[in-house]
């Protein structure tokens, strides 16, 4: 093999593993509403996730539940299942990953986990904690799936809320939205001037709750 | 002239490979955005498009499984919608094409092969989503936990046999492209040609059994009639044999010559099944939501349906990458040595190309489609 041909082999190679390094796409939706949570201290300490899921993934996963009325399912009935979610969850971050000034916070396990079944969804109800509280100006926090096999979507009435937040704190969400053509612009030059490694599209069309303590 | 001829060749393989990958570029859609937008083609736009479509398409399946429940014509609607689903879904992620239309290329299949492959692959994998929800669901009344642990063992089981099925086509076609790359070094200089040629009819002789044989002396005649610019009659009408044959034709005689070149039935069986074993998330969502709604009939329809669609895609890009891979040989044909050498490389890369998707599948570095993400 040439020096040439190797050259060539090798840029085929990383071409080839950046485009692999694909997604899926949606087989869940989600319909969120996130709670961000402080304490008397006024740092922040959590997220109190409610997670309903789409009718047909809800089905699919009652799928083999033992339960004793045709129809309904009582908390205890799905406790097995919620230990299932948020088990498999850790493995995802929970889908939700927090910032602040650009660095990352880092969660522990979910906790007070449930699953309750309402008008054939499923809603789990978990809260994440921070494994160290934290106080600063601005905290952003994205749930999102980078591999898009779970779409996830605010709650059109409630998206977010702080609890126990100081009163000068305000929160604000950022919907993720269909790329105008200015942006379908841009994105389609990232190859050219490509964001920082960290970055991924479905980061860029994340779900943001930004919540602002000046 | 050589270099018009290189350049329109070099353009050829730019197509076959994007061709080939393309479905796996098509998988970096994210929210409507392209990962790695192309500029060859306006993707995202397009694909964007079809991501909501196909979106659009499943999620409207539950409401229409709801409505068969006591109205006929939802059913005809259900089966309707399936079966653009099933279209729209193959454009997007999986493995299924890419690998198929990479098996077409590296193994000189024919167009006529690549639609009956494609259809076959399709099939097995509706009946293996069928037989997985029967068995499990409806026999054994197991949790949506053990039918995804029983996907993912599955599509371990296939990813595993994606790789073998790239290796062997790999260690045979990169043995044809060295003995291009031998011969065409001792034709351009003579003096080494002696000692080249025992090389070449030694690892004849060791890799000498069954069908491979007569691969080999398929590449031999093509290699003597490159060399010399005649085509003998016995390569043509061998060629023509083999791309007349189906994989149906293949199954009534097993003559030797039948199956060089063409891969034969069985291993294009294989390459089928390999891919087909892997039952798609959705059709088992679906399945699964419409024996909780008493109609697990109305599901199988849909869902063989869908195959139906996913089949008809995945045909049409199996297609593409066959032409491109034709047109590819006849410009090679007509230039002689090296040309050759490009095919052979063209097929060592797109052998190359199922090892690697079979292993990054199988390292999960492909996101597939993970049922087992809430419930295992």
């Amino acid at each position: 093999m040439t020096k040439r041909t190797r050259a060539g082999a090798l840029a085929g190679l990383l071409l080839f593993l950046s485009i692999a390094h694909a997604d899926a796409h949606p087989h869940v939706w989600v319909t969120f509403h996130s709670e961000v949570i402080y304490s008397a201290e006024g740092a922040m300490t959590g997220v109190h996730h409610a997670w309903t899921f789409d009718d047909m993934f809800s089905t699919y996963a009652l799928q083999g539940i033992s339960h004793a009325k045709k129809g309904q399912y009582t908390r205890e009935e799905l406790a097995s299942l919620a230990k299932v979610n948020v088990t498999s969850l850790k493995e995802y971050d929970y889908f939700t990953y927090a910032r602040v000034d650009g660095k990352k916070l880092k969660f522990s396990d979910a906790t007070d986990y449930w699953l309750e079944y309402k008008n054939a969804a499923l809603t789990l109800h978990f809260i994440l904690p921070l494994k160290a509280p934290a106080t600063a100006k601005a905290i952003q926090i994205e749930i999102y799936d980078p591999t898009i096999f779970v779409d996830f979507e605010f709650a059109k009435d409630k998206p977010a809320q702080l609890s126990g937040a100081p009163a000068q704190c305000l929160l604000t969400v950022d919907l993720p939205h269909q790329p105008t053509p200015v942006e379908q612009l841009r994105l389609s030059q990232l190859d050219s001037a490509p964001l920082d490694a960290s970055s991924t599209y479905g980061e860029t069309f994340a779900n943001k709750i930004l919540v602002k303590c000046p | 002239m050589n270099t018009l001829r290189g350049a329109v060749l070099t353009l050829v393989a730019a197509i076959l490979v994007v061709t080939v990958i393309n479905p796996v570029w098509a998988q970096g859609i994210s929210f409507g955005a392209p990962h790695h937008a192309s500029g060859i083609v306006p993707q995202s736009s397009l694909m964007a498009w079809i991501f909501a479509k196909q979106a659009a398409f499943y999620r409207s399946l539950s409401g229409f499984i709801r409505a068969s429940k006591d109205d006929g014509a939802a059913t005809w609607s259900l089966f309707g919608i399936s079966f653009l689903y099933g279209v729209f879904h193959a454009v997007g992620p999986g493995h299924g094409k890419a690998v198929i239309s990479s098996y077409l290329v590296a193994n000189e299949e024919t167009w006529r092969r690549g639609v009956v492959l494609s259809f076959a692959s399709a099939a097995i994998q509706s009946v293996v989503a069928i037989v997985v929800v029967a068995i499990a669901a409806v026999l054994l009344g197991a949790t949506a936990k053990a039918i995804g642990l029983t996907v993912h063992v599955v599509e371990t089981v296939s990813y595993v046999l994606v790789i073998l099925i790239g290796l062997r086509l790999l260690f045979v076609k990169g043995r044809s492209f060295l003995i291009a790359s031998r011969e065409l070094t001792s034709l351009q200089t003579p003096a080494k040609a002696t000692g080249s040629l025992p090389g070449v009819s030694k690892s004849f002789h060791r890799h000498d059994y069954g069908s491979n044989a007569t691969a080999f002396h398929c590449e031999r005649c093509h290699d003597d009639g490159r060399a010399h610019h005649v085509h003998g009659p016995h390569c043509h009408g061998h060629d023509g044999h083999e791309h007349h044959a189906s994989a149906w034709g293949h199954a009534h005689g097993l003559e030797p010559a039948e199956l060089a070149g063409a891969g034969g039935w069985r291993r294009g069986l294989s390459a089928v099944v390999a891919v087909g074993l892997r039952p798609c998330s959705g059709a088992i969502i679906v399945l699964i939501f419409a024996l909780a709604q008493d109609l697990f009939w109305t599901g199988v329809g849909a869902t063989l349906i869908m195959g139906l669609g996913t089949a008809i895609t995945v045909a049409a890009i199996a297609t593409v990458a066959v032409s491109a891979r034709n047109v590819a040989k006849r410009i090679a044909t007509a230039r002689s040595g090296l040309g050759m050498l490009l095919m052979r490389a063209i097929e060592v890369g797109a052998a190359g190309l199922i090892v690697a998707f079979g292993g990054l599948l199988l390292a999960g570095y492909v996101a597939s489609e993970q049922l087992w993400m809430f419930a295992g």
